[in-house]
């Protein structure tokens, strides 16, 4: 393997608590073993800025896409990247930020910011830096095209692994009772 | 009778055996061929809504359910072939598509959820459908369980353990295509309906987390708790109860499948009362209402006992008492003057009733007429009034009621004698409705005892006379209070009127196992002068698990052990002994013992 170029990661984190990102951090010393077969160009996780995103072969993506943002975001990665991963529940079926979903999208804002218990005087924020919600929080592949979904909230690290060395080997992993869960 | 006919079909190459009239879905179970299903429980009739357990049926190109399709002599069967996986797979992405199911917040996550695990099973990884996201409400009115409407897939399950089961038909399904939802009477909630029993028949079906019990919701996975079957206490039914445990504490209490009397039900008080209610438990000795410890309080009792002339001595037992504890306690009788067991009104004479009904709730499945004289079933004996309820609403059966207070029974009556009519147009008609009867069961309490009640049974019995078709009826005497049928047949005298006893020899120590009475022994006061007449008496010993008013006026107080820390055996009405096991640490010592103990 070592004589073929290095795979080439890139991950994004969108509509999410994190804790998918943390599970992967949970590979532990198996990052290390990864780090001989793959580069990990960008991630929330790293301390790099890029001015503009650079071409990767896999892409994985925690969360679901709540706003003009992260909706901008993901198409740029599909663009970008080869194998596009949904990582987590929130990617694969929006889960909880999709939760809001059954209701009107003024009505959550209201919600959050004017009628909480704790809030004197509240507004919805309304500025062009703070992007836009969409109406509804939607998972990936009802934005773009995902190539391999590893559900769970988050997945474990062996699922994570698992998923990881199936696509370096050249395979599509492959899930059943044993390997996967939604929690 | 000849036996059923024997059929062979072939399924997934193996060749099974069964019966004729077998579901496909039956004979598969049988020969460990599994189908997978949601909809589908053993115990309730078959629906074939969700289209998981669809298999194919050679000679035919339609799929069938094989929960609801009786297999065919010499037929081929195929359950799992690459285009049912694909079907199923669809069938579980619509279900998943439309509503909101988000596992990661529910209570049934993590192994007890039948939808999920069928999800795993078909690796469904995520779903291709566009989900709905509708906006559906829940309802938590419900004094022991909730439903969320958001995690229903609408098998029915609970509809039909409403109807099947506990008989009310409080659940049914209303609206149609997506806007089908489950609903409680006429569109009202669990909080006012005025049908639902609080059975949990429901909860204990449910194959996802849309009915849930707020005791158990969040409190711990059913399927890594540990379960004890044992016995429910709260009356002498007797049913079943599969009690599930995490860290010596109750997680959920089900009915027990396998029971051989009740077969899975419950009524609220075994299902609920026992456990999801908060009471406010006795756990230390009390010397006149002080805590004092074990080794001060017995002490105590030692010289109070040995102060009392033996002829003012007395022992008053709950009818909730093991066999086992009422037996010890026949063999302490020397060392009291008196030794009595409480029972209901009327009850005495019950007890010494020759007839036990054995199989009686099987018997009671197939009877075409039920006459109940003197017993309060919705009240005290929730499982059989479940069982009248549905073969009345299932097979028509009669329905004859005497001297029965008010309930919803009344709905299915034929005749309704509250207080009871001498009049012969009455009688006409009581007789005139037995005439054709074949399998009649008459169930009668301790009401049927007094005097208007036996007049009644006589009556009832001429009126069988007259039956030239039938069998005699199944006579199934039903007692009100847990364990009387054992206690008495242990020895201990039954004692109707405590006040009467009391008041009937002097008295200056009396010890009262009230063992673990709900109510901590409160309704002992509740007879006429009891009160004053415990004040009266020097040394009122009383071992219950709960506090009460009873435990407050005792000289001395002992913790007794609670209903799920108990060993021994109790008679049910049909006469079985039936085991009661400790599920959880006791926190009282043993009634009897403590005696043993004591006077040893």
């Amino acid at each position: 393997m070592s004589a073929k170029r290095k795979v080439t990661i890139g991950t994004i984190w969108l509509s999410g608590c994190s804790g998918c990102h943390m599970s992967f951090l949970d590979l532990d010393e198996r990052l290390v073993e990864l780090a001989q077969h793959a580069d990990i160009l960008f991630s929330p996780i790293m301390d790099i800025k890029f001015a503009d995103m650079p071409e990767v072969d896999v892409g994985i993506v925690e969360g679901c896409v709540n706003n003009e943002d992260q909706e901008h975001e993901l198409k740029k990665l599909r663009s970008k990247c080869k194998i596009l991963i949904a990582l987590g529940d929130c990617a694969v079926m929006g889960n909880v930020p999709a939760m809001r979903n059954q209701f009107k999208l003024q009505d959550c804002l209201q919600r959050a910011y004017v009628e909480t218990e704790s809030t004197v005087i509240g507004e919805v924020p309304e500025h062009p830096v703070v992007p836009k919600l969409l109406p509804k929080a939607r998972p990936l592949q009802e934005v773009v095209k995902v190539d391999v979904s590893v559900p769970g909230c988050p997945p474990d690290a062996d699922t994570i692994w698992y998923a990881l060395t199936e696509l370096l080997a050249g395979r599509t992993p492959k899930w059943d009772e044993r390997n996967f869960k939604y929690d | 009778m000849t036996a059923p006919k024997k059929i062979t079909v072939t399924i997934d190459g193996q060749q099974c055996e069964g019966t004729a009239g077998q579901t496909i879905l039956d004979i598969a179970s049988a020969h460990q061929i599994y189908i997978p299903t949601l909809c589908y429980l053993k115990h309730l009739s078959p629906w074939g809504g969700c289209r998981m357990c669809i298999v194919e049926v050679s000679g035919s190109n339609r799929l069938v359910p094989s929960c609801a399709t009786p297999a065919a002599d010499g037929s081929t069967v195929t359950t799992n072939s690459g285009r049912l996986q694909g079907l199923r797979k669809a069938t579980l992405e619509l279900l998943f598509s439309e509503r909101n199911h988000v596992c990661p917040i529910c209570p049934m996550n993590k192994g007890d959820c039948d939808l999920q695990n069928q999800a795993y099973r078909s690796g469904l990884d995520h779903i291709e459908l566009p989900y709905l996201y509708p906006a559906l409400p829940m309802d938590v009115s419900g004094r022991y369980f909730g439903i969320d409407h958001n995690r229903c897939i609408l098998c029915t399950r609970c509809v039909r353990a409403c109807e099947d089961m506990e008989g009310v038909h409080t659940l049914d399904v209303a609206y149609r295509g997506q806007r089908n939802l489950v609903i409680v009477d006429l569109n009202t909630t669990f909080g006012e309906s005025t049908t639902c029993t609080s059975c949990g028949a429901c909860v204990a079906s449910c194959p996802t987390g849309a009915l849930f019990d707020k005791s158990q919701a969040f409190r711990g996975k059913l399927n890594s708790c540990q379960t004890v079957k044992t016995t429910c206490t709260e009356c002498p039914v007797g049913c079943g109860l599969l009690v599930f445990t995490k860290e010596d504490r109750i997680v959920e209490v089900f009915g027990d499948l396998e029971s051989p009397v009740s077969h899975g039900h419950l009524c609220r008080k075994g299902r609920y009362e026992t456990w999801a209610e908060p009471k406010p438990r006795l756990t230390q000795p009390l010397i006149k209402g002080q805590p004092a410890t074990w080794e001060a309080a017995l002490q105590y009792l030692r010289a109070a006992y040995a102060k009392a002339p033996h002829w003012q001595t007395g022992l008053l037992v709950s009818p909730r008492v093991t066999n086992e504890t009422a037996a010890a306690l026949v063999k302490l009788a020397d060392k009291f003057e008196r030794v009595g067991v409480r029972v209901a009104p009327n009850e005495a004479a019950l007890c010494v009733q020759p007839e036990r009904a054995e199989e009686s709730l099987k018997r009671m499945e197939n009877a075409d007429a039920f006459i109940l004289v003197g017993v309060d079933l919705p009240r005290h004996q929730g499982v059989l009034a479940a069982k009248v309820r549905t073969t009345v609403r299932k097979h028509g059966a009669k329905l004859l009621i005497f001297g029965c207070p008010p309930s919803d029974l009344d709905h299915y009556a034929a005749v309704t004698g509250h207080a009871v009519s001498l009049e012969r147009a009455f009688w006409k008609k009581v007789s005139d409705l037995l005439l054709t009867v074949r399998h009649p069961v008459l169930l009668y309490g301790p009401e049927a005892m007094s005097p208007v009640g036996t007049t009644v049974l006589e009556k009832l019995i001429k009126a069988f006379e007259l039956n030239q078709v039938g069998q005699p009826p199944v006579l199934v005497p039903v007692p009100t209070s847990t364990n009387s049928f054992g206690a008495v047949a242990a020895g201990l005298e039954p004692v109707e009127d405590v006040a009467d006893w009391i008041a009937d020899k002097p008295l200056t120590f009396l010890p009262i196992l009230v063992g673990d009475e709900p109510d901590g022994g409160a309704r002992w006061l509740r007879d006429r002068q009891v009160k004053s007449l415990l004040e009266q008496i020097e040394c009122v010993v009383v071992q219950a698990a709960y506090r009460s008013p009873l435990t407050d006026l005792a000289t001395v107080a002992l913790p007794a052990p609670a209903w799920n820390e108990k060993a021994g055996t109790v008679t049910n009405f049909e006469g079985r002994e039936l085991p009661v096991r400790p599920v959880l640490p006791a926190r009282g010592r043993d009634e009897a013992q403590v005696w043993e103990e004591l006077l040893a």
